[in-house]
């Protein structure tokens, strides 16, 4: 099934642009599944600041009130060394934890209210510190009793858990986002992917079929022009030997007519040795004797029988003068031809030669083309067609001009060559155009000798070159003979020798 | 042909007796008076000259001069000028063609199989004429060996 060119152009640009979209995809999910998993990225590591920093406050606030407790049971100042650690580190902490909070746009009431209880809480610390600082362990102790620093540590440990499992759940979410990017990131670029193996290989296998119907229908003009020139090179072999049997019955026929007119025209002249003795004989009859019966005699012998014999040998010397032609014919169709590298150019010159003589006394020219190619070709028969032709440019001639002949060279396609001989003399009518080359018969005023033979001979010389003769003229300006010949004739004789 | 104590006889094997009848008045217009026994087929001049047998017995001893057409109506003149060549008693004997044929490949075949002379019948009488004629005089002059 062949494909239409333009549905071929129209599948391959559908799956140009199906693998093109594919890839556009693929590339633009990707973009925004980046940007996206940096943006979850992002949020976790704020959402672990704001874990870290919220764990960091509560323990400071953790060890503070631990050195408190620590200070009021003892009354030493070594447990108040982590409390004075913590006290210095809880402001720079809790700003941590507000920077991180904002930086999340989130729970910021929560931590106002957490920073506003540890800030009571500092305060409720140092009282009782203070207290024991001064001396008045009992009123320190009568404050931590009071159980308002525990309830402010109670409700900041739940603001504390709150933002610590918010952050975590916050963290978790990210991480659940970025996990789901990655998979949709995996499957656009799978799919994607097979969607451009699918087209690739479609349109892959869509330009492997194309191609290989081109190069089946290149295989098979391929074929039907070699089996053109062959039908050609067959036909031309078909009527080469068709043109062998005309010649050979041609041969046969002109042969066995030939031996009864050699009888007739032989007995012929017997009977005119014959008729001559009785001439004699009645000559020598003096005339005086007038007798009725012997001048009807001496009229018979002198005159009826020498009349009848002469019609009979100009009838029969005309018959053998036609079946000589014949024989003529055939005979050169029958040589065997010899192909041989020829110099057209050359064979021409040497052809032009012949008649310069007759050329110059009539103020004729002859232009032969310069460039003219080798061929392989029977020398002889080329010689004599040529000349042939080239005679008759020169004999028919027009009086009124000086004879212009022009002889071209021209290359054709099927590896033949064409000669074309052109002269400005008197001319064929049309009607003649094909009788020319008929044997015996002539076309014009019947001003030359000739015998009619020489187009016909031209004509079996070249057919049986392979080639074909053609003439194109018009009365009174000119005549142009055209011989189309193969280029290499061996193919031809090769095929016949058999 | 004549100064032999036995003459020659002239075999002219052709079937057209116009032409038969021609060329044995050219011949004698040349002054070649020998016997000229006439065939008009191949059979009846083979019968002659090798027998009924085929052996050649009969030709044994004669002068013999044979003049061959080669399109014959029963064979071609080509098996009459083998059989004549390849038999030990007519071998010696002059043969000479004298057809239409100017076929080379045809011409070297009668030479091949020992034809002394290969004329080709001109195309137009005159020709004819004088060709026998010139074969005539030749005839008066040749020798002729004596068959075995």
């Amino acid at each position: 099934m062949p494909i239409a060119r333009l549905s071929f152009i129209r599948a391959t640009l559908v799956m140009l642009l199906a693998g093109f979209a594919a890839l556009a995809l693929i590339v633009g999910t990707s973009i925004w599944l980046v940007d996206r998993t940096q943006a979850y990225a992002e949020a976790m590591v704020k959402s672990r600041a704001l874990r870290g920093a919220a764990v960091d406050l509560l323990i400071a606030v953790q060890d503070a009130e631990t050195g408190q407790r620590g200070y009021l049971l003892t009354g030493q100042d070594a447990y108040l060394r982590p409390y004075d650690a913590a006290m210095a580190e809880i402001g720079a902490r809790a700003a941590r934890l507000k920077a991180a909070v904002a930086a999340l746009a989130a729970e910021a009431a929560d931590v106002e209210r957490l920073i506003a209880l540890i800030d009571r809480k500092v305060a409720e610390l140092g009282q009782t510190i203070e207290l024991k600082k001064t001396g008045d362990g009992d009123a320190a102790l009568a404050l931590v009793r009071t159980d308002s620093g525990k309830q402010l540590m109670d409700e900041a440990r739940a603001i504390f858990g709150s933002l610590i499992s918010s952050a975590e759940a916050r963290f978790n979410a990210a991480l659940a986002e970025q996990r789901t990017s990655s998979q949709i990131l995996w499957w656009i670029t799978v799919g994607g992917g097979l969607i451009i193996l699918v087209v690739t290989s479609a349109g892959a296998s869509i330009i492997l079929r194309y191609t290989r119907e081109l190069m089946e229908s290149r295989i098979e003009v391929q074929a039907l022009a070699t089996g053109l020139e062959e039908r050609v090179a067959e036909r031309t072999v078909d009527l080469v030997r068709a043109n062998e049997e005309v010649q050979r019955f041609a041969y046969i026929v002109t042969h066995d007519l030939r031996a009864p007119l050699v009888n007739i025209m032989g007995f012929t002249s017997e009977l005119e040795t014959s008729i001559a003795e009785i001439q004699a004989l009645i000559a020598d009859i003096p005339a005086g004797a007038a007798d009725a019966k012997l001048a009807e005699v001496r009229r018979v012998a002198e005159q009826d029988v020498p009349e009848a014999l002469g019609f009979i040998r100009s009838s029969t010397r005309k018959m053998d003068a036609l079946i000589n032609a014949i024989l003529k014919l055939s005979r050169e169709g029958r040589r065997t031809m010899k192909p041989e590298r020829l110099d057209l150019g050359a064979l021409l010159q040497a052809a032009s030669e012949t008649i310069a003589h007759q050329l110059n006394e009539s103020q004729g020219v002859i232009e032969i083309a310069a460039k003219a190619p080798l061929i392989v070709s029977d020398r002889l028969s080329l010689e004599q067609v040529i000349g042939n032709l080239l005679d008759n440019a020169v004999k028919y001639r027009s009086p009124d001009r000086p004879l212009v002949i022009r002889v071209g060279v021209e290359a054709r396609p099927g590896n033949r060559v064409l000669i074309e001989i052109a002269d400005n003399g008197r001319g064929i009518a049309e009607q003649d155009h094909q009788r020319v080359f008929e044997l015996f018969r002539r076309s014009g005023v019947q001003d030359k000798p000739g015998e009619g033979i020489g187009l016909a001979y031209a004509q079996t010389l070249i057919r049986k070159l392979g080639g074909e003769i053609a003439v194109t003229s018009r009365l009174g300006q000119g005549t142009t003979f055209s011989i189309n010949l193969p280029r290499d004739v061996s193919a031809f004789v090769g095929s016949r020798s058999a | 042909m004549t100064d032999n104590a036995k003459p020659v006889t002239i075999i002219m094997v052709e079937d057209d007796e116009g032409h038969a009848r021609l060329i044995e008045r050219n011949i004698r217009r040349a002054g070649v008076s020998n016997e000229i026994v006439p065939f008009t087929n191949g059979t009846e001049a083979l019968v002659y000259l090798l027998g009924a047998d085929g052996s050649g017995q009969v030709s044994a001893g004669r002068h013999l001069l044979i003049l061959l057409d080669l399109n014959l109506p029963d064979m071609t003149g080509v098996d009459i000028l083998e059989k004549v060549k390849a038999n030990a008693h007519t071998r010696r004997s002059p043969v000479v063609v004298l057809t239409t044929t100017d076929d080379a490949r045809e011409i070297q075949r009668c030479y091949d199989l020992g034809a002394n002379v290969y004329i080709t019948k001109p195309v137009n009488y005159d020709g004819f004429a004088n060709a026998i004629r010139q074969l005539g005089m030749f005839f008066s002059v040749m020798q002729v060996p004596e068959t075995a």
